[in-house]
């Protein structure tokens, strides 16, 4: 009976073995996606259909990409465009976590700066780089400015959003307890708004390169951005689509490492979005 | 009995409180003015941000404004940003929704988004440059590869995250599957819909200012780097503002528009 019940149960639930989770459809599927854009890139340049023929091929990407990782002038560009983006991501960290939890959990607080911070969300980055230039004496800190500006507003909309979630009992219970502001901050407001903050650290990350490619685009010496510039201006096209997969590759890279360091610093964070959910279905 | 007073006299003012002063708009203009004297301040005493114009300075450059200039480049940016938005729509909404659809569409695309959506769309612009002819259709096909991956990525989550209880109530109604699509599906994963392509406005805006400060062909990014340029930074912060003003009269925009499409929320 016992042994019965035991060959039912591994009819259903089924091990997937090794072979059958290599040659699945899911895999075998996205390799075909995977190639298929090296294939069709590679084939548009080949055949040179439209203005294709301008563009490198997969193939001299890889030379031009073998090369220049090699030479000392790749390591220090991406050292530069990390060095911005942390600098700048760091500090919209610093000053956006802060003041979203105030204006979160403060009316008076909120009525008093969100107006003002509301009037220059729209404002696209970019356009702060010419009172950047004029407010910070070093090029580095105009150029490490638009990271931070890009970063910021989603890192503040996104703590703010964390303790407008969190469930006013919670405030509550803790103020029967007789607990002092101080002690709700750092017990009830903080821990609560933590999972929401750290998905805006990992979005703030991912455009903060955008914004650093932009900075050292427009006002540069060195950097990623500067060098993929560069590349256009002296011809060297595989060098851009290089330049391209770096900054791409970089930038997915500390996205998904603030989001992996960030769900194990917070490990309440599942009870806390499934408790939300079962209040949603409720 | 003056106690008594004293408390009914509170209650009374109170009251009058309640109904007639709204502490929170106060506070909210007070904000504004005490954001402006503060850089008022910052500027007229603090030696370091001499060269950065006063609320003074830029509220006068208002009447200074070359308006048919300014309004001819914001006509030329909104061009450039709707044109890239609607393309951004038109190919990412229909692509969004077959691939939270269909579970071999998404095996068969998603991992090539996934590929190329970390590449910043900035650093998009020199291979744009070789491979598009004129600088209009450079600038909408940035806008348009700023717009695309929030709208998809959206759409999908969107459509995979509706109640499963949905389709499986209009299911047992004996729902055929071209109106489940359209009748549950769809409008279930509206609203994520419409938080996608608020976030692809933003960064349409900010890819239609990049692209035009690297280049002179017009539109407000060239406007300030121009102003920026010629030293008139009154005008650089005027022209900040009026990019802000624009950005957010599309969001809005989009909001109305998202509000029609998700008006069962409403009822329920």
């Amino acid at each position: 009976m016992a042994n019965a019940k035991q060959e039912a149960l591994e009819l259903v639930f089924k091990q997937p073995t090794f072979v059958s989770k290599v040659f699945s459809q899911k895999t075998i599927l996205n390799t075909i996606s995977v190639v298929s854009v090296f294939v069709v890139w590679a084939l548009l340049v080949h055949f040179q259909v439209y203005r294709f023929s301008l563009l490198p091929s997969p193939a001299e990407v890889l030379e031009w990409g073998r090369e220049w990782v090699t030479t000392k002038v790749f390591w220090i560009d991406t050292g530069m465009t990390t060095a911005r983006v942390l600098v700048g991501v760091t500090a919209a960290y610093v000053i956006g976590i802060p003041l979203g939890l105030m204006i979160g959990w403060k009316k008076v607080f909120s009525d008093l700066s969100f107006p003002m911070l509301e009037i220059l969300r729209p404002i696209p980055a970019p356009a702060y780089l010419p009172i950047a230039i004029l407010l910070l004496p070093w090029q580095e800190a105009s150029v490490a400015f638009i990271p931070f500006i890009d970063a910021l507003f989603p890192v503040l909309l996104n703590t703010i959003i964390g303790v407008k979630l969190i469930d006013r009992d919670y405030f509550r219970a803790a103020q029967c307890l007789g607990s002092s502001p101080r002690q709700i901050f750092w017990h009830v407001v903080l821990p609560g708004a933590l999972p929401s903050i750290s998905s805006g650290c990992a979005i703030g990350m991912g455009i903060g390169w955008m914004g650093a490619v932009v900075g050292e685009m427009i006002t540069g010496k060195w950097g990623l951005g500067y060098r993929i510039w560069e590349s256009y201006i002296l011809l060297r096209y595989p060098l851009i689509i290089d330049g391209m997969i770096a900054i791409g590759i970089l930038g997915f890279a500390s996205s998904k490492l603030i989001r992996y360091l960030t769900i194990r610093l917070v490990p309440w964070r599942k009870a806390i979005t499934e408790s939300l959910d079962e209040s949603i279905t409720k | 009995m003056p106690n008594n007073t004293a408390i009914y006299g509170s209650q009374f003012w109170m009251q009058f409180q309640r109904k007639f002063v709204n502490w929170s708009l106060v506070r909210k203009i007070l904000s504004m003015a005490i954001f402006i004297l503060f850089w008022t301040i910052l500027v007229q005493f603090i030696d370091y941000f001499h060269q950065i114009p006063t609320p003074k300075a830029v509220f006068l450059a208002i009447f200074e404004l070359p308006v048919p200039v300014v309004l001819k480049n914001i006509g030329i940016s909104f061009f450039r940003v709707l044109g890239g938005f609607f393309v951004g729509v038109l190919i990412g909404f229909p692509v969004g929704v077959a691939i939270g659809y269909s579970r071999i569409l998404n095996h068969l695309i998603f991992p090539s988004f996934e590929m190329v959506r970390p590449i910043p769309p900035i650093a998009w612009i020199p291979l744009t440059v070789l491979f598009f002819i004129n600088f209009e259709s450079q600038a909408i096909f940035l806008t348009f590869y700023g717009a695309f991956f929030p709208i998809v990525y959206n759409t999908m989550g969107g459509i995979s995250e509706v109640d499963i209880c949905l389709p499986r109530a209009a299911m047992s109604f004996g729902v055929g599957k071209k109106l489940m699509l359209w009748k549950v599906i769809l409008p279930a994963a509206m609203p994520q819909v419409f938080t996608g392509m608020k976030l692809a406005m933003g960064f349409a805006w900010i890819l239609v200012v990049a692209a035009e400060m690297m280049s002179n062909k017009g539109g407000m990014g060239y406007y300030v780097w121009y102003n920026h340029a010629v030293m008139d930074y009154p005008h650089v912060v005027l022209a900040m503002g009026i990019i802000g003003l624009c950005g957010a009269i599309c969001s809005v925009g989009v909001g109305v528009v998202g509000n029609y499409f998700t008006r069962w929320q409403r009822f329920v």
